[in-house]
Parts: C-alpha cells; sequence; structure tokens
C-alpha cells in the first residue's frame, strides 16, 4: 500500500507529557506512576499498557454534581506507554501550570494530571440559574499539565486590561485569583446571548487570564454520545 | 515613489503624511538565512528598554506601535510601525538583518528596505552585497525623530562585524537566554546595532497632523504595498485565507474579477472608520484588500510561550519540559503550541479586528462607533458597553414599518441587538469561520443565517427569495450597502465562484452564503441531485441560478444547514 498519504499523520516522537497531535488530539506520554484524570470515553487511541477505571470520588464530590444537575465523569488512567485523547473533534489546548490555579468549566476539561489538586466550584449566582446547564467549574491546582477542550479556536483575554464579560456559555477557563461575578444586562427588551433570558454574562476584573471559544454551545457533548 | 541611496535621508512627512507605516524588507542571498529586526532606541542610541527589541520572539513593542507581521507581499520580512503611538523616550527605530548561521554579508545578492503607506511604496532603499565584505550583519535604515513629532527616514547599509554579543553591549542591551528555543520556522534573533552617529537632522517643518483610525481620509492607511502575487484579489468579500490551511483555496486567480468595480486598490476609498489595518498582524493586505484573517501557523504573535516582555494575562508558566515543537507536524494543519499565549487576544485599533478564523472582535466608541449584531453573537466584552435589542428598521436609524413587515413575510425573525459604549466586542457563532468584509461602498447580498455583524449605519435591506423545497419557504436574504464593514459567518471554508457573462451559475440554496448584487437570481429545480440524506428528505434540492455580468461572484460553503 502506498503509504505517502499518511505518513504524515504518523507517530511522533514524545517530547513532553502532553503533545498536541494536530489539534484536535491530545497525546499524552503515560508513566508508571504519574496517573492521568480524563473525561470518560475520550480515549481514542493507546499503546503500550495503560488501564482505565472510571473515578469515583468521594461523596461531597457526587453530591455537588448531583446538585448541579452535571458531572464530569472521569477516568483514571495508570499504566505506561501513549494515550491519544479527543473529545468529539473539539480543539484541544495543553497547558501546564506552575504552582497556580485554573478553573475549567466541567464541560471543557479533558485531562489533568492526578497530582492536581482538583475541587469543583461554582460560580456564585450563576450555579443556580443554570442549574443542569454544565455551568460549574473543576478548579486545578498545583504542578503539572491540563488538556482543555474549545470549540474552535479560543482567544484568551485579560481582565486586568478592562473589567471583562464573558457569555457563560462562551465561557471555557480562567485562572483563578480573578474576580468573578454574574453581571444581567437584561433590560426590559434586551436580549442578547442565545435565545432568551440569556442576557447574563460572567464578569471577571483583575489580573489574570478568560479563555474564550468562538461558540455558545458549551452543552457536553457526552450527551450526544447516548 | 522616493529610491534612496545609501547615506540619503529626508524627512518622512516629505514623502508621506501617512503616520501608520508598513516596512517591508528582502534579502536575498542563496543558502542564507537572516533574522530581521527592529530595535528601539533612546535618544543616546542605547537599547534602555528590552521590550522595544522587535523581532520573532517578541514580535511586538508594549504599546503595539511597533509589530512584526511577518513574510508578506513579496517581502522577507515586514513591520507595521504607527509612529503616533511610539513613546517618546523611543528616538530611533533601526532595521537591522543578520545573517543566521554562517556565511558573510558579501554574498548577498540584492536587497531592499521599503516603506509603504495605505499600500503605496513611498520609499525604497535597495543594495547589493557588493558593498560589503565579511560582516555578519546589517543595519539597514533608520526611522528617527530629532524633535518629538518630526520623522525622518535614513538609508543606512552599514555592516557590522560583531557578533550578537558584541552588537548588544553595544548598546547595552543584554542577551536574551532564550533565545534560541523558538520554533523550527523562526530564525534566532538578531542583534544589530544602531548607527554610531546620530544621523543631522534634515531641514524640517512642523509635520500634519496625519489622523488614522476613526478619521476621515488625508492619512493613507496602513496596509502593504500591491505586487502580492499571493493575494486573491477579488471584493468585497475576504472568504480567502479563513482556513487553516487545509489547502482548499482556490488558486489565487480564481478569485480574479476584473470587472468589478472600485474599492479595490484605493485606499482613500475606505471606509470612513479607517479599518484597512489587518487585524491580524501576520497577514497583511494589499491595499484595498478586505483583512484576511486566519491564524496561519507561523509568524503568528503571542504564539511562542515563554516571549519576553508578553503581558501577564498570558499567564501561563514558562514551560518546564521541552517547550520544543508540538507533536506532529500534520500536514498543512495547523498544531497548536502548548500554553495560551498563543491565543493571546489580538489587540488593535481597529474597528474590527480578526481575533483567530472563529472569532472578531469590534471596538465600540461613545464617539458613534456603533455595532448592530445578531442577538447571540457576542461571547465577550470588555469595558462599558450596552446591549440594546432592536429591529432591523430600527437599526436603520429610520422608522421602516417595511422591514418589519418582511420579516412577518418571511416567517424569520432577525433578532438584532446595538452595541454601543466604550469597550470591545467579540463576536462569535457555532465556531463558524468569520470574514471581515469591507464593503467599500458596494452591495452585497448575504444570506440572513449568515450574517452576524455590521457597522452601525450601513443599509440593509431584507429580501425573501421564494422556491418550493427551500427550507423555510424561502430564503432570507439581507442585501448590506454602504461604506462599512460586515461580518460574514460561514460553517467552513467557504468557496468563490465567479459568475461568468456566458453561463449561468448554480448554488444550492443551503450552501450559498453571499453573492454580489445585481444578478439576475432564479430558483430552479432543473438541477436534481439525489441525495441520501435522510428518510423524509425529498431526495432533491433547490437551487439558485444565478446569471450576471462579468465580475460577479457568488460565495458558497461546505456546509448545507
Amino acid at each position: 500500500m502506498d503509504q505517502q498519504m499518511i505518513a504524515a499523520y504518523g507517530q511522533t516522537a514524545p517530547t513532553a507529557r502532553m503533545q498536541a497531535h494536530g489539534n484536535k488530539i491530545c497525546r499524552v506520554a503515560m508513566q508508571q506512576g504519574y496517573d492521568l484524570f480524563a473525561k470518560q470515553g475520550s480515549m481514542i487511541a493507546y499503546t503500550g499498557f495503560i488501564t482505565f477505571n472510571p473515578w469515583r470520588d468521594s461523596r461531597g464530590q457526587r453530591a455537588r454534581g448531583a446538585i448541579t444537575g452535571e458531572k464530569v465523569e472521569l477516568m483514571q488512567c495508570t499504566g505506561q506507554g501513549d494515550l491519544y485523547l479527543a473529545d468529539y473533534g473539539a480543539d484541544v489546548v495543553m497547558l501546564q501550570l506552575n504552582g497556580e490555579a485554573l478553573s475549567v468549566n466541567g464541560a471543557n476539561i479533558l485531562a489533568f494530571d492526578a497530582q492536581l489538586t482538583k475541587s469543583i466550584e461554582s460560580i456564585p449566582g450563576l450555579a443556580a440559574k443554570f442549574s443542569g446547564n454544565g455551568m460549574f467549574n473543576i478548579k486545578l491546582e498545583g504542578t503539572g499539565w491540563v488538556a482543555i477542550t474549545t470549540q474552535g479556536t479560543p482567544v484568551v483575554l485579560n481582565p486586568g486590561e478592562r473589567e471583562t464579560y464573558v457569555d457563560p456559555d462562551a465561557l471555557v477557563a480562567w485562572s483563578s485569583g480573578l474576580r468573578v461575578k454574574t453581571k444581567s444586562s437584561m433590560r426590559a427588551m434586551n436580549l442578547i446571548g442565545r435565545g432568551s433570558g440569556e442576557a447574563m454574562q460572567v464578569a471577571f476584573t483583575g489580573s489574570g487570564y478568560v479563555v474564550v471559544q468562538p461558540s455558545e454551545d458549551s452543552t457536553d457533548r457526552f450527551h450526544i454520545r447516548g | 515613489m522616493v529610491e534612496f541611496r545609501k547615506g540619503q535621508k529626508a524627512k518622512l512627512s516629505d514623502l508621506t503624511p501617512g503616520t501608520d507605516l508598513y516596512v517591508g524588507l528582502r534579502l536575498d542571498a542563496p543558502g542564507l538565512t537572516f533574522d530581521i529586526s527592529c530595535f528601539g532606541l533612546d535618544a543616546n542610541d542605547r537599547l534602555s528598554d528590552d521590550r522595544y527589541f522587535v523581532f520573532f520572539n517578541q514580535p511586538k513593542s508594549p504599546e503595539e506601535s511597533i509589530q512584526l507581521l511577518g513574510a508578506q507581499a513579496g517581502d522577507q520580512e515586514s513591520f507595521r510601525v504607527t509612529l503616533d503611538r511610539v513613546p517618546p523616550q523611543i528616538g530611533k527605530l533601526a532595521f537591522t538583518a543578520t545573517i543566521d548561521g554562517n556565511g558573510q554579508m558579501s554574498q548577498v545578492g540584492s536587497g531592499y528596505i521599503r516603506i509603504a503607506v495605505g499600500g503605496q511604496e513611498v520609499l525604497r532603499y535597495a543594495f547589493t552585497g557588493a558593498e560589503f565584505s565579511t560582516e555578519r550583519a546589517i543595519m539597514i535604515a533608520d526611522i528617527y525623530r530629532k524633535e518629538p513629532a518630526v520623522w525622518r527616514v535614513a538609508a543606512v547599509g552599514q555592516g557590522f562585524d560583531g557578533g550578537l554579543q558584541a552588537l548588544l553591549e553595544n548598546f547595552g542591551g543584554e542577551a536574551l537566554e532564550d533565545e534560541p528555543a523558538a520554533p523550527p520556522q523562526q530564525q534566532a534573533p538578531s542583534f544589530a546595532p544602531p548607527p554610531a552617529a546620530p544621523q543631522p537632522p534634515a531641514p524640517s517643518f512642523q509635520q500634519p497632523p496625519a489622523p488614522q483610525f476613526q478619521q476621515q481620509p488625508p492619512a493613507p492607511n496602513f496596509g502593504p504595498p500591491p505586487g502580492a502575487p499571493q493575494q486573491d484579489q477579488f471584493q468585497p468579500i475576504a472568504v480567502q485565507g479563513a482556513q487553516q490551511g487545509m489547502g482548499m483555496q482556490p488558486p489565487p486567480g480564481q478569485f480574479q474579477q476584473p470587472g468589478m468595480p472600485p474599492p479595490q486598490g484605493m485606499p482613500m476609498g475606505m471606509p470612513p472608520q479607517g479599518q484597512m489595518a489587518p487585524p491580524v498582524p501576520q497577514q497583511g493586505m494589499p491595499m484595498g484588500m478586505p483583512p484576511q484573517q486566519g491564524m496561519p501557523p507561523q509568524g503568528m504573535p503571542g504564539q511562542f510561550p515563554g516571549q519576553p516582555g508578553m503581558p501577564p494575562q498570558q499567564g501561563m508558566p514558562p514551560q518546564g519540559m521541552p517547550m520544543g515543537q508540538p507533536g506532529a507536524p500534520m500536514g498543512a494543519d495547523q498544531t497548536y503550541q502548548y500554553g495560551l499565549t498563543q491565543f493571546a487576544e489580538v489587540q488593535g485599533g481597529q474597528r474590527w479586528t480578526q481575533q483567530n478564523t472563529k472569532m472578531v472582535k469590534a471596538l465600540v466608541s461613545r464617539s458613534g462607533a456603533k455595532v448592530i449584531a445578531r442577538s447571540g453573537s457576542m461571547v465577550a466584552y470588555q469595558g462599558k458597553v450596552e446591549f440594546k435589542r432592536t429591529t432591523q428598521g430600527s437599526a436603520q436609524g429610520q422608522s421602516r414599518l417595511q422591514a418589519w413587515g418582511t420579516n412577518r413575510l418571511t416567517g424569520q425573525t432577525m433578532e438584532l441587538m446595538r452595541c454601543e459604549g466604550d469597550g470591545e466586542v467579540f463576536f462569535a457563532e457555532d465556531a463558524g469561520y468569520l470574514h471581515v468584509v469591507e464593503l467599500g461602498g458596494q452591495r452585497l447580498c448575504v444570506n440572513a443565517q449568515n450574517l452576524l455583524a455590521w457597522d452601525d449605519g450601513l443599509q440593509l435591506e431584507p429580501r425573501r427569495i421564494e422556491g418550493q423545497g427551500i427550507p423555510g419557504g424561502g430564503l432570507f436574504v439581507q442585501t448590506v450597502s454602504g461604506n462599512g464593514t460586515c461580518i460574514v459567518k460561514t460553517l467552513g471554508t467557504p468557496m468563490v465562484l465567479p459568475v461568468n457573462p456566458g453561463a449561468p451559475t448554480f448554488a444550492d440554496s443551503n450552501a450559498i452564503v453571499a453573492w454580489t448584487d445585481g444578478m439576475q437570481v432564479s430558483t430552479s429545480t432543473a438541477v436534481r441531485v439525489r441525495r441520501t440524506a435522510y428518510p423524509g428528505h425529498s431526495g432533491e434540492t433547490v437551487s439558485l441560478q444565478f446569471r450576471g455580468m462579468q465580475g460577479h461572484f457568488i460565495v458558497v460553503q461546505p456546509y448545507e444547514v
């Protein structure tokens, strides 16, 4: 068979814990002792010996998930080899935390190193209104790698320049330390955001960054799977 | 255009009233690669602030008065220099080139630096390698000032023997340690000195204030000069280049629309807001071209993690792992680097700034720059912006019951909002590709679903194209006209088809995005395409048939709604 065509898409030697293969596949170099949490079902291929176990956290975790009507099903990946992750053609952005914290929309998380401390946090004022809408966040802190997914190429904004307001559906992640609150720009006849009643944005102030995706479809793509 | 000789100097205002300069450089030498950079030096010709050393790893100065744009329009490297915004402590911009690797300047066959304003080349200084011997660096030209607002140009053409370290010490900079860790297509930074002696001033008179952004003509706007052979020439839709290199773009000539009237190539004919400048800095436009979009894989400012002097928002820490190259070179597809710096907001003072292929930023100001957008297309905003629901009629500032009526007739509503205030609004929708279209006085028919946002002040006229089988019973089309910009969304990389006078052109009504006004449009079921789309589908679609004169074109997206 003529392999000219596909040769360009072959494996490459790993140089880092997480690497992009194209911009929609995340490839993780797995090592014993360095476990990884990944979104369930995001594994598309692996080489070597890797085992996947559904991850059940403490009761608090699940309780929270139940309250928000949403939970990210994570799996714990253990072993040695190369692991390839993707999430329905979404763009994958990899970054490395170096002691700071990152808050990621639950629907946009793809994978993260197990040694990161994680906690569920909700946006004050938003959780109640967007219950069941995926509007809860995983806060990751520590030193390690994180892979997040975005619908389309994201843009990173700095609220330090000016106060920044983001459509909740387009919000992907932000650096912890920003002041977060919700803002309703709803007036009698105002309709912004998608559909009705969504005249609400998440407001950020302070120095840091906010990742915004060019799509307002933040519904968990898991749902399509069913 | 003025041809400069070595050593020649002139006042910039004698050459052009513009202060928004495009500076392009090229050095031809077989087997050699060059690092071309710009030094912002203080009054003592010292690099007192490292952030004004603009090179590939630091593609812009803090306030973005100097931006590295990358290779374009035949130039190996290009800069955008906005003189009005250059801070007062910077007295000289020295453009230099150094050899990357082994070699000497005498190997250079030919080279030039050119300055263009508003797409017009105003200055060119050409040189050959014969003027040099074993030097490894060359100081090509300076833009400098004596008085605060009087800028001058000097063709320097000085070779320099020393290496980078020597140069840097020469003007007090410090060697950056991470310089070589750049992506492969980039070169190591170059450090070449400013000329030893300050240039004698040219005769001076006060430069006329050259208006820039958001003002009426006099100063031509920014844009690389013509003669970019690879640029597509069609107007007014900027549909090309939106892809991340999927190789789907038609060959250049295909967009050529010789019969298209004006806006092509007249910088003055641009909309009053003057949003001529390329929103994405690494690409330029030949004059009159609509801004190109795209996040080409190379040369994107802010794409390289750990680059010095980046504002803190890109906040991710320096990479601990070898930050080397992203995994696989995926053919033509773009591969993201690590971290978030590559996605940093594209700053720009223009009215519309493309952030990436899928997001566009609009500036709104109290002074009247307002934007009308489809409700729900805003993904984020910064500053104090208010969104007011509006209807199409009132969006045009006139009571147009007719517009309402048409809306009702079509059964389709176009919920609009008016964005006003003071700030920046980011538009995107469904991760579709966004195209910044400069109308330049022309009329364009856009499928209402594909029209995302536009300048307040453009005229919109709803139309309905009826035909059996069209979803919704008809095609809801907006005819946009006026002087300004509108944002057109396509799902996937669009294709532009010229309409030949001889034979009609057909397009699927589900895939049509836009077409030039003035064509005869009719529905046609003569073209039947069997489809096995889904059960219940009639198996045939309605085509639109376009007949028109030379110069008309249609835009089709690879996605049928």
